[in-house]
């Protein structure tokens, strides 16, 4: 017979009084429950207390993933379960975890669990929304967040001490985060706003991203219009991304790849430009448009037809003489 | 609480929603003020959501992996402690007079335990009582197959009936404790019948109102009771009294 296992669960706050008593309900049978507080205002603390959680105060920060790293040595437990606070698990979660250990736990050091997307009413089930593994199940020490929002997981130990669970039979995390796409968009800026950026800046590859994350989101077969929406909210947070690592980077790459992106560019009709629209459109029936490596040669194509645009409209007062009467 | 009532299910969403709008009314007709309406969620690929059913009193209780019709049972009971548990099917439309009637019943000294009378859509008997056989199969439904119309609707008692529909007051429940989980997948009500009745209580169906049960929706494995069977001959085998009537 194995012996009963003990876990560490540590949940991160900062004003989750309305989420919270949801994880807190659906943790009960956690032995030790540690609650890292981020300066709440709200009934966050008081809630925690009641349940008989641990509680940790360290400053508020955006960069929650880099701050999870200190807060692990908190934990007494060998084995660590980190939720966030609008996180919780389904009623058989601790018959599930404790038989993934007891029957994993020598081979594998972390568990990638699949978890339920629930936006805007709506729960996800196509487009990365699921299954959305999460490495959220520990040996203590084994696992290191990188900086910044939502990057990769490190499992110190090697990747082949991951085992990654295979849903639909399996435990999961259950994730209930936005309220309405509006909601959802404010979110998005707020980590754009506060995200890490590296100091190569190339706005080709964000625009590059932006492309492949409509491709990969959209998925109206399983979400309906809902995945349209999101679609063209994460694609534009690509875009919005590179413009903030573009400045916060000097200013100094070139941003001409806009061009490529679908707004409409006011220019006179020409021959060039009619070949340029047949050329993007087979660009766009191939399949290859998505991996967006004609972009540079459809950024540098609409920049001499605008050149050329100038130059009519000096001749006869078209549209790109506007433009330039604007700058 | 007066009343839990506990529905396991495994997706069948809209069957669910046609099941919970049937029990509300039933329950209404029954009027009784304060209960719960608890579903187990048995590991449904998609979970289920509150806002995907229009129903007051629900609260929804999640595994993630599929597990036992007694452990499902058993988990929405321990959500919601009560005077009388009702343990009903997804694919059951309770007609809007039979919680009343089984109330009615239950509310008679020394029963412990009351069952409904069920029909297909055709009007054929699902069930209305378990009798007891010599057989490999150990239990049987009375009356099964034949016009309802053509069936007695004399209330009598029974050594079993369905946990298809199974009214069974709490404290007896707990003191059983609740369905024994050892079931993979049918007999666990037969079981907790017989164990019900070694208290010393009395078992009985409704007769005068018939609801409607599609029966094995979710679980269609002609095999199905197979596992269950060899548990139930296993412990019971020459502990319960054969029943002496066979129409068959």
């Amino acid at each position: 017979m194995t012996a009963p296992m003990s876990f560490s669960l540590i949940v991160h706050t900062r004003n989750s009084a309305e989420t919270l008593p949801r994880l807190l309900e659906t943790t009960a049978w956690i032995e030790e429950r540690i609650v890292v507080d981020m300066g709440s205002i709200d009934s966050t603390i008081a809630l925690a207390e009641e349940a008989g959680c641990r509680i940790e105060t360290i400053e508020p920060s955006d960069q929650v993933d880099a701050v999870r790293n200190r807060c692990l040595q908190f934990a007494n437990h060998e084995w660590l379960l980190v939720l966030d606070s609008d996180e919780y698990l389904s009623s058989d979660a601790q018959t599930e975890i404790g038989r993934l250990v007891n029957d994993n736990g020598r081979a594998f050091d972390a568990f990638a669990i699949p978890r339920f997307n629930t936006i805007a009413g709506q729960l996800m089930r196509g487009g990365q929304w699921y299954p959305d593994r999460q490495i959220r199940l520990f040996r203590k020490g084994s696992v290191a967040w990188q900086p910044g929002h939502h990057q990769a997981v490190e499992v110190k130990t090697g990747m082949d001490r991951l085992m990654s669970l295979s849903p639909p039979d399996c435990l999961h995390i259950h994730h209930a985060n936005y309220a309405s796409v509006a909601d959802f968009v404010e979110r998005q800026v707020k980590y754009a706003l506060t995200d890490s950026y590296s100091d190569d800046f190339d706005f080709h590859c964000d625009l590059k991203r932006a492309y492949q994350e409509f491709e990969s989101r959209f998925d109206v077969e399983a979400d309906g219009d809902l995945s349209t929406a999101l679609a063209i909210v994460m694609s534009w947070d690509k875009v919005i991304r590179g413009v903030l690592h573009w400045e916060k980077t000097g200013r100094a790459g070139p941003l001409e790849t806009a061009f490529t992106l679908p707004i409409v560019v006011d220019m006179p009709e020409t021959e060039e430009l009619v070949e340029l629209r047949e050329r993007i459109a087979a660009i766009q029936a191939s399949t290859s448009w998505r991996m967006t490596a004609p972009l540079r040669w459809v950024s540098t194509a609409i920049r001499s037809l605008r050149a050329n645009g100038n130059a009519l409209a000096d001749d006869h007062g078209g549209a790109g003489r506007r433009r330039n009467d604007d700058e | 609480m007066e009343l839990t009532v506990v529905i396991p299910s495994f997706g069948l969403v809209a069957l669910l929603q046609a099941c919970l709008t049937q029990l509300e009314v039933s329950i209404a007709n029954a009027r009784l003020d304060r209960f719960a309406i608890i579903v187990t969620d048995n590991g449904s690929g998609i979970p289920y959501s509150d806002e995907q059913f229009h129903c007051d009193h629900l609260r929804i209780v999640r595994t993630d992996r599929r597990v036992s019709f007694s452990r499902a049972c058993n988990l929405g009971a321990a959500a919601q402690p009560a005077d009388h548990y009702l343990f009903l099917n997804n694919d059951i439309l309770l007609h809007p007079r039979a919680l009343d009637d089984m109330m009615h019943l239950i509310a008679e000294p020394n029963v412990g335990i009351c069952g409904a009378r069920l029909v297909y859509p055709d009007e054929t008997i699902q069930h209305c009582g378990i009798r007891m056989t010599s057989d490999d199969r150990a239990a049987r439904h009375e009356f099964h197959g034949r016009a309802s119309r053509g069936v007695s609707r004399t209330v009598r008692s029974f050594q079993a009936v369905t946990g298809a529909a199974l009214l069974i007051r709490g404290d007896l429940f707990m003191r059983l404790g609740g369905f024994d989980e050892v079931y993979p997948f049918g007999y666990e009500d037969t079981d907790l019948c017989l164990r019900a009745r070694l208290t010393g209580c009395t078992i009985t169906c409704s007769q005068a109102i018939d609801s409607i049960h599609f029966e094995s929706t979710s679980n269609k494995d002609p095999l199905r009771h197979t596992a269950s069977r060899k548990v139930f001959m296993h412990r019971w085998a020459g502990r319960f009294s054969v029943d002496d009537r066979d129409e068959t």
